[in-house]
């Protein structure tokens, strides 16, 4: 009797708990973001081609800077934004999408510069503000970068902040990437991001890969030159797709390959978002300037003669001294080799190339030829191959695949 | 509006229906480690576990969440699957099959050993995998060849075969609160409560069917590493206990799970967590990634249990992990004391049992140090047995794993029971075993394993009448 009841209750419960379930939430309730909810003005990760353009410390509390930007802000802005930036200009009263408030403090602490940056440049013609009826002009093609970075060190004045203004500085700007970060990254990559979480010293004990040191300047997978950080577009890439292991037991039967989940099924925003995270652990983001990064041109066609070429550039190379004659990782200096943390690493068996790291596609073999494996005995051949000779060498190491499938088709 | 409501209630229905399927059939269980998700997720053994079947840190997470890579479920779940991948492999993707087995030797005495092979005694197919960012199912399938069943008032072996240890659905429950009113973040497909930067909660998860509520434990024994020996049993009767934690055992000596089978409570019995096969529901989440608190019903026997517990995840710095956990549970009518004046039979007293306890986990390289304290306490004991009856009982377990070689994990168990009942027939019991696991791939394991007691030999006490046990055996998954 009593067994009955309680069954009763509980079956009670759960079809309540179930059928409410199926309500979905009030959509208003959005990510938290604060200023969202006072001015209609989502506060979302620029895009990729933006992401790398952040601000230089300096520039926020440069009188030089901001003595220039009152005379940009005065002459294109204060007729939309008002002297005083409060938004109440003449022009900007009658707008549907009401220019910002710049003296409110909260709302200014969530942009993130190269957010700030990707608004001036391109003002209300891009989405979903131009959906919102943004009428902001765009200003890339008037002001120079200098004098978008000046103009917006100005407005930054507005709301009472004195400091740079910088993720660190500002923690809200960066706590929902900070969020994901917590949940799906600390396990391996530890709370400060030095790669120092309680996962990766069991998944592949006392040698490489380990989980990357955020903190450092050397990143593996990368489009820019060797020692240089890398682009937010490459750590989208690994995030998205995630990183093999080239050694060590592997899962017998099992597709299993991966030592770091891809991230595939993330909201692209929210990717972002938890990059923006990552590179606020990391002040070198803020102060290399220009980016450079390597193209890879398109790929030539493949042919018996290029696949000779490489097979030679592959003895003259010293490939096969880690990668061994048939490319299974077993060169001669291949049991010697270590990476910057004085840990044993496996050279990659370059007849499977679902094990490859920075990918099997035809131009991430390219890619990593070029730009080398920052921290690992894997060097570099952008300065030393032609373009054209590197796709000789990449060919050839897909050839060296069973079937050498992976050279035509590719597959990461 | 009445067609949505309509929709709900047959929604509501069909997983009811699956719940209740769920909870219908019970058979015996244990330990799971899941290649069905490597192969779903293309990841590696070793992404989740230290060594399987443990968790590790990224595996409790992925566990917590319903089987998902945090923030990042499959929008549109197996629909998704099925056509990107195809029917066949979505299948295939969602099984896996583990098989145990292996020799086994007693040592009563340097001049008494008994040899035997355990050819694999536990075959278990898994059935497991998200069907929506918010929804998934977990079903174990199990095979027992030697299994020990007991009936009409004696023990034998039977082989078994149905439902094992857990089969059940995890819900996230986010979305409910932010229906009810609650400010609510959606991360990869699943649902949050909160704001970013202020409160969070991961879940509440609902976890309902025959659930284990122990994976969020600081100890989870339902994931051991040293798994547990068989019943042993000849003529009828209990030859040998099994070792298994003494920390989470029942503990008890002279107990009865019922009437009318008149089936004995054994002291080693797995009780609230990592049993045979327990209906329930369980509800838990995370707080700002800090604290993980859970709460939950189950079955057990003729009576049932509420429990509440909560992880406190106190250090995450520099490859060093430490957790605490405090667990209390009220059993409604669990256990059936004995006949106050035949201790062979169950008498009519349905007895609560209150159990309490703490747990911790530190985590340092490739150590692993985990241990739990559990008190147990009757209540509702005839008064004819309170002078032959002692009716409180404490068990403790400390393991400490390590890593010594990528493919070699050594560890040892120290498992002390410290039992109640009665008087004239408990025992304690002190066992040390140690165990080297050999893995040559991430999904297959050979080990080898010795339980030494280290309390006296008693010939009539099936807890104490062996002095060593060496098991080798295999442990692959698929």
């Amino acid at each position: 009797m009593r067994a009955k009841l309680f069954t009763s209750l509980a079956i009670g419960v759960l079809g309540l708990l179930v059928g409410l379930w199926l309500v979905p939430p009030p959509a208003t309730r959005a990510n938290g973001d604060k200023h969202e909810e006072k001015g209609g003005h989502a506060h979302m990760p620029a895009p990729l081609e933006y992401a790398d353009i952040h601000v230089p410390t300096s520039v926020w509390t440069d009188p030089a800077m901001i003595t220039r930007g009152k005379e940009v802000y005065a002459s294109r802005c204060a007729v939309c934004h008002g002297d005083q930036g409060d938004g109440k200009g003449p022009a900007g009263v009658a707008l549907p999408l009401k220019p910002p408030d710049f003296r409110d403090k909260d709302g200014v602490a969530e942009m993130r510069d190269n957010y700030w940056f990707w608004r001036v440049s391109e003002g209300g013609q891009v989405e979903p503000f131009k959906g919102k009826g943004s009428a902001m002009p765009p200003w890339k093609g008037e002001l120079s970068v200098d004098d978008r970075w000046a103009v917006m060190a100005y407005q930054h004045t507005f709301s009472g902040h004195n400091g740079p203004h910088v993720p660190w500085g500002h923690p809200e700007s960066i706590a929902m990437g900070r969020d994901i970060f917590v949940m799906a990254c600390v396990p391996c990559h530890g709370v400060t991001g030095k790669g120092d979480g309680s996962v990766g010293s069991m998944l592949s004990p006392r040698r490489a890969p380990q989980p990357r040191d955020f903190t450092s300047a050397e990143f593996k997978f990368r489009s820019t030159p060797s020692g240089q950080l890398p682009t937010t577009a490459d750590l989208f890439r690994t995030l998205t797709e995630g990183v093999r292991s080239s050694g060590g037991p592997m899962t017998i039967g099992l597709r299993g390959h991966r030592i770091m989940p891809s991230f595939q099924h993330m909201p692209v925003a929210q990717r972002l978002e938890v990059l923006e995270y990552v590179k606020s652990l990391n002040r070198g983001f803020w102060q290399r300037g220009v980016v450079k990064t390597v193209t890879v041109p398109a790929p030539p066609p493949l042919t018996p003669e290029r696949l000779t070429r490489g097979k030679q550039l592959y003895g003259d190379a010293e490939c096969l001294a880690c990668h061994g004659t048939r490319g299974r990782g077993d060169g001669p200096s291949a049991p010697m080799l270590k990476d910057n943390r004085d840990l044993s690493i496996a050279a990659t068996d370059l007849t499977r190339p679902a094990r490859f790291k920075n990918g099997a596609r035809p131009e991430d073999v390219y890619r990593t030829l070029v730009t080398g494996l920052a921290g690992t005995p894997m060097p570099s051949y952008g300065d030393s191959l032609e373009p054209d000779q590197v796709w000789d060498l990449a060919y050839y190491v897909l050839s060296l695949s069973r079937g050498g499938q992976s050279a035509q088709t590719g597959s990461r | 509006m009445l067609k949505r409501l309509t929709v709900v209630v047959f929604i509501a229905a069909g997983l009811l229906a699956l719940l209740a399927g769920l909870v219908a059939v019970a058979g015996p269980g244990r330990a799971e480690a899941v290649p069905a998700f490597a192969r779903q997720y293309d990841l590696q053994c070793n992404a989740c576990h230290t060594r399987p079947p443990r968790l590790n840190r990224f595996g409790e997470q992925f566990h917590m969440m319903g089987f998902q890579i945090p923030s990042a479920a499959q929008p549109g779940g197996i629909v998704t699957n099925v056509r990107e991948d195809g029917t066949v492999k979505t299948l295939i993707d969602s099984l896996a099959l583990r098989v145990e087995g292996g020799l086994f030797e007693y040592s009563a005495s340097p001049r008494e050993t008994e040899t035997k092979f355990a050819p694999p005694d536990e075959i278990t197919l898994f059935v497991a995998r998200p069907l929506l960012p918010e929804l998934s199912i977990f079903i174990e399938i199990e095979g027992e060849p030697n299994a020990v069943a007991f009936e009409n008032g004696r023990y034998f072996q039977r082989g078994q075969f149905g439902l094992g240890k857990e089969a059940f659905f995890m819900l996230n429950l986010g979305r409910l609160l932010g229906a009810l009113g609650a400010p609510t973040m959606e991360m990869g497909g699943q649902t949050m409560v909160g704001t970013h930067g202020g409160f969070s909660m991961h879940g509440p998860m609902l976890m309902a069917g025959k659930v284990d509520p122990n994976t969020n434990f600081s100890y989870a024994t339902n994931r051991q590493l040293i798994a547990p020996t068989e019943l042993e049993v000849a003529h009828g009767k209990v030859e040998r206990l099994p070792v298994v934690p003494y920390a989470f055992a029942s503990k008890f000596f002279g107990l009865f799970k019922n009437r009318d089978e008149r089936e004995p409570q054994l002291a080693t019995d797995q009780v609230m967590y990592n049993t045979s096969g327990a209906p329930g529901a369980d509800f838990h989440a995370m707080l700002n990634d800090v604290v993980l608190g859970q709460v939950g019903f189950l079955r057990e026997n003729e009576g049932f249990n509420t429990y509440m517990a909560a992880r406190f995840d106190l250090l995450d710095r520099g490859e060093f992990t430490f957790n605490v956990s405090a667990l209390m549970n009220w059993g409604f009518g669990v256990v059936r004391a004995p006949d106050p004046e035949d201790h062979n039979q169950p008498g009519s007293n349905r007895l609560d049992r209150l159990r309490y306890g703490m747990a911790a986990n530190v985590r340092w390289k490739q150590l692993d140090v985990y241990g739990a304290v559990i008190w147990d306490r009757l209540y509702g004991l005839p008064g004819e047995l309170r002078g032959s009856f002692d009716r409180s009982a404490t068990g403790l377990t400390i393991q400490v794993d390590y890593l010594v070689h990528e493919k070699v994990m050594l560890s040892s168990r120290f498992d002390q029971l410290w039992a109640g009942g009665l008087k004239d027939e408990k025992r304690d019991g002190s066992v040390l075993s140690l165990q080297a696991k050999f893995y040559p791939w991430q999904n297959i394991a050979f080990f080898v394993r010795d339980s030494v007691n280290l309390r006296s030999f008693v010939e009539n006490s099936p807890l104490r009448n062996w002095r060593n046990q060496l098991f080798v055996g295999i442990d692959w998954g698929f």
